[in-house]
C-alpha cells in the first residue's frame, strides 16, 4: 500500500469515528438546551397566560400552543412536563410536543393550564447536525486527495525517482549513486544513509577486485623467472629423472600461468576492458575456426555439419567472439567420442554448436560456475569465460541435451 | 645484434641478457624508466625488448623516444599483463611485437629472428643450418639444394628447431608454438608427433640427416652434435 493511501484511509477511519462521536455527542448537548430552552419559554408563556387572566379575565386559548379553562378543584401534581403527540391538520402527520400541565388559583377560582411547545424530531436533530459534520468530512477529504495529488507530483516525486535509482543500483557499476535532494529532512537523511552504503559497498568492492587484479598480475612476473630459470636448467647434462622433474615443473608452472590467465581475461570482460563496437561476423570466425581444429576432428574422425546460410552478426571485440568460439568448439572436441559429430546451425539471431558425446547430461545448473570440470586436466573456466563473454555481449547461453549436447547461443529478444 | 633490454625485474633482466648473450648478441641492460630513456636518445640498437610496466613510467612512453631516436630498432613489447588495449596501443605506436609474461627463452628468441628477418637486417633471409637452408622470404626449404614441400605447421616447426638450435625444447613449448593459447587440447602432442616424423621423413627422402633428437620422450634439441 502506497503511503499516501496508507495516510488517506487513516486519516478517513479517524474522521468517520469522529463524525459518529461527535454527531451523537452533539445531538446529546443540542437536545438539552433545546429541551431547556423549552422550558423557559413554556415558563415565559405561562407568567403571560396567568397576567392575561388576572388582568383581562380573557382565557386564552391557541391550539395546540395554549389552552386554559376554569376547573372546579386543583389536581394533584401541581406541574407537569410530557411529551406528546399532535396531529398536524396542515402536513397531516404527527409532531411531537413537550405538554406542560398546572393549575394554578387566581381569584380563588382553579384554572388548567396546558402549554405545548413543539419539539424537533431526534432523528432531524441528529440529521441536522451531522449532516454539516459529514459534509466538512467530504470536503476535507477531497482537499486531501489533491493536496495527496499534488504531493505526488512533488515531494513524493523525488523519492520515488530516488527508489528507481536505488533499484537500478549494481555493485559492479563504477558510478556512484546519484539521489535527488527533495529538501524534506527525513528523505535527505534517507538519502545521505543510502548514498554511504552503497559508496562503503562499491569501494570495499572495488578494492577486493583491485587487490585479485593487481595479485594476478603481479604473479605472472615471478612465474616468469620460475620459467626462464627451469627452462635454462633444461638446457644442461640431466639425468632422465631430474629432466623429467623439471619438465614436470614447467608444465605445471604454464599451468598456473595460464590459470591466471583466464582469471585476469575473465576480471577483464567483467570489467568491461573490451570495447564492443567492431560488427563481427559470427559466421566467419566460426569458419576460420574449423579450419584451426580441423586436425583435432581428423583425429577423433569428427564428421563436422555447418549450417551457414543465414548470418549472425554481434557488435563485439573480434578477439573475444574468438575466445568465445573456440572454447566451445573445444569442448565439442574435447567431450566427443571416436568417430562422432559435431552441428553448427546459424540463424540471423544466433547459433548452436552440438556434439556428440557421452549419454549423461551435463548438470545444468553448475556447467556454467568457475571451477566446475569433468576431470582434472581442465581448470574449468572454458564455459564461465564463454558465459561471461556472452553476458558482456548481451547474448543468452543455454544448454540443452537432446540425443546431442548442444549449446545455444542467442540475441535477447527486446 | 644489439638488444636494449629494458625491465625491472633483476632476474629476469639477468636470464634473458646472459640467454642472448650466449646466442651471439651484445646486451644493454635497463632497469628504469629514465635509464632506458637515457639510453635510446644516446646509442643506437638493433633489438628493444621493452617492458611496459615500469616503477616510474609507463614503458608505452618509451616508444615516442624510440621512434624519434632509434627509428631502426625492432621493437618487442614484454607484458605482464595480457592486455588487449596495451598490445593494440603498443602495435599501433610503433611495436612490432607484443609477448605476455611468462615466456620461453625458444619463443622470445624466435619472435626476435622473426623480427630481424621482417626488418631485414644484413640479408637474413636466409637460415643455413648444414644441408638445409630455409628461404624465409618464400617460405621455401631446401635439402641438398633440393626442395622439400612442407605444409605451414610443419614450416614452423622445422623454424622454430632451427632458430632455437641446441637448445632443448619441451613437447608443450612446441605445442604452444604451434598452436598458440587457443587449444588446449590434449592431443596436441599427437600433432606434434605426426609433424616430427613428416619433417624427419621429407629431409631424410632428400639424404638429409635426422637433427631431431628426443630426449627422455619429453623433449626434443635439433642438434648435429
Amino acid at each position: 500500500m502506497k503511503f499516501l493511501t496508507k495516510i488517506n484511509r487513516q486519516y478517513l477511519k479517524t474522521m468517520g469515528f469522529s463524525l459518529i462521536l461527535l454527531s451523537v455527542l452533539g445531538w446529546l448537548i443540542l437536545r438539552n438546551i433545546l429541551n431547556e430552552e423549552i422550558k423557559e419559554n413554556i415558563s415565559e408563556k405561562e407568567y403571560a397566560v396567568i397576567r392575561e387572566i388576572k388582568n383581562e379575565d380573557n382565557l386564552p386559548n391557541i391550539y395546540p400552543t395554549v389552552e386554559t379553562k376554569k376547573i372546579a378543584k386543583k389536581k394533584s401534581e401541581p406541574q407537569m412536563f410530557k411529551k406528546v403527540y399532535i396531529k398536524d391538520e396542515f402536513e397531516n402527520e404527527t409532531e411531537p410536543y413537550l405538554e406542560y400541565t398546572n393549575t394554578v388559583e387566581i381569584k380563588n377560582q382553579f384554572y388548567l393550564i396546558i402549554i405545548r411547545h413543539s419539539l424537533l424530531e431526534n432523528d432531524t436533530l441528529f440529521t441536522a447536525i451531522s449532516l454539516p459534520l459529514l459534509l466538512l468530512l467530504i470536503i476535507s477529504f477531497i482537499i486531501l486527495f489533491l493536496i495527496t495529488k499534488k504531493l505526488n507530483k512533488t515531494v513524493w516525486k523525488d523519492f520515488e525517482n530516488n527508489l528507481i535509482e536505488i533499484e537500478k543500483f549494481t555493485i559492479k557499476n563504477k558510478q556512484k549513486l546519484q539521489l535527488k535532494s527533495s529538501g524534506i529532512d527525513e528523505f535527505n537523511r534517507l538519502n545521505k544513509t543510502v548514498k554511504n552504503l552503497t559508496n562503503k559497498l562499491k569501494k570495499d568492492y572495488f578494492t577486493l577486485k583491485e587487490f585479485t587484479e593487481n595479485a594476478s598480475h603481479e604473479l605472472q612476473t615471478p612465474l616468469s623467472i620460475i620459467l626462464l630459470n627451469l627452462e635454462e636448467i633444461l638446457q644442461q647434462k640431466l639425468s632422465e629423472k631430474t629432466f623429467k622433474l623439471v619438465v614436470s615443473s614447467v608444465n605445471a608452472v604454464k599451468r598456473l600461468s595460464n590459470l591466471n590467465q583466464s582469471l585476469i581475461l575473465l576480471a577483464k570482460i567483467e570489467n568491461n576492458q573490451y570495447h564492443s563496437d567492431n560488427v563481427v561476423i559470427i559466421n566467419d570466425i566460426i569458419s576460420e575456426k574449423i579450419d584451426e581444429f580441423s586436425p583435432f576432428f581428423d583425429k577423433k574422425n569428427i564428421r563436422i555439419k555447418l549450417n551457414l546460410t543465414k548470418i549472425f552478426k554481434v557488435n563485439a571485440d573480434k578477439e573475444l567472439v574468438r575466445i568465445l568460439v573456440n572454447n566451445l568448439l573445444s569442448n565439442a572436441v574435447k567431450h566427443n567420442v571416436e568417430n562422432g559429430k559435431i552441428i553448427i546451425n546459424i540463424n540471423n539471431n544466433g547459433f548452436e554448436i552440438c556434439n556428440t558425446g557421452p549419454e549423461n547430461s551435463l548438470k545444468n545448473e553448475n556447467i556454467f560456475d568457475r571451477f566446475t570440470k569433468e576431470n582434472s586436466e581442465s581448470f574449468g573456466l572454458g564455459l564461465s569465460i564463454v558465459k561471461q563473454i556472452c553476458e558482456s555481449l548481451k547474448l543468452i547461453i543455454l544448454y540443452k541435451k537432446t540425443n546431442l549436447h548442444c549449446f545455444l547461443i542467442k540475441k535477447v529478444i527486446k | 645484434m644489439k638488444i636494449l633490454i629494458i625491465e625491472d625485474e633483476t632476474d629476469l633482466l639477468l636470464t634473458i641478457s646472459n640467454y642472448l648473450t650466449r646466442e651471439g648478441n651484445i646486451c644493454e641492460l635497463a632497469k628504469t624508466f629514465d635509464d632506458a630513456d637515457e639510453k635510446i636518445s644516446i646509442y643506437q640498437y638493433d633489438i628493444i625488448l621493452l617492458d611496459i610496466g615500469l616503477p616510474d613510467g609507463n614503458g608505452l612512453n618509451l616508444l615516442k623516444s624510440i621512434k624519434k631516436y632509434n627509428l631502426q630498432a625492432g621493437v618487442i613489447i614484454i607484458s605482464a599483463k595480457n592486455s588487449l588495449d596495451d598490445k593494440i596501443n603498443g602495435l599501433d605506436i610503433g611495436a612490432d611485437d607484443y609477448m605476455t609474461k611468462p615466456f620461453q627463452l625458444a619463443e622470445l628468441n624466435s619472435r626476435i629472428k622473426a623480427l630481424i628477418r621482417r626488418r631485414g637486417f644484413k640479408g637474413n633471409n636466409t637460415l643455413v643450418f648444414n644441408e638445409i637452408s630455409i628461404d624465409t622470404d618464400g617460405k621455401e626449404v631446401k635439402v641438398n639444394d633440393k626442395k622439400i614441400v612442407l605444409t605451414k605447421k610443419e614450416y614452423d616447426m622445422l623454424m622454430y628447431f632451427v632458430i632455437n638450435k641446441n637448445r632443448v625444447l619441451t613437447k608443450e613449448a612446441l605445442a604452444e608454438h604451434l598452436w598458440h593459447d587457443n587449444i588446449d587440447l590434449a592431443d596436441n602432442f599427437d600433432f606434434i608427433y605426426t609433424h616430427l616424423n613428416n619433417i624427419r621423413r621429407k629431409i631424410k627422402a632428400k639424404g638429409g640427416k635426422d637433427y631431431i633428437k628426443t630426449i627422455y620422450g619429453m623433449g626434443y634439441k635439433f642438434t648435429d652434435q
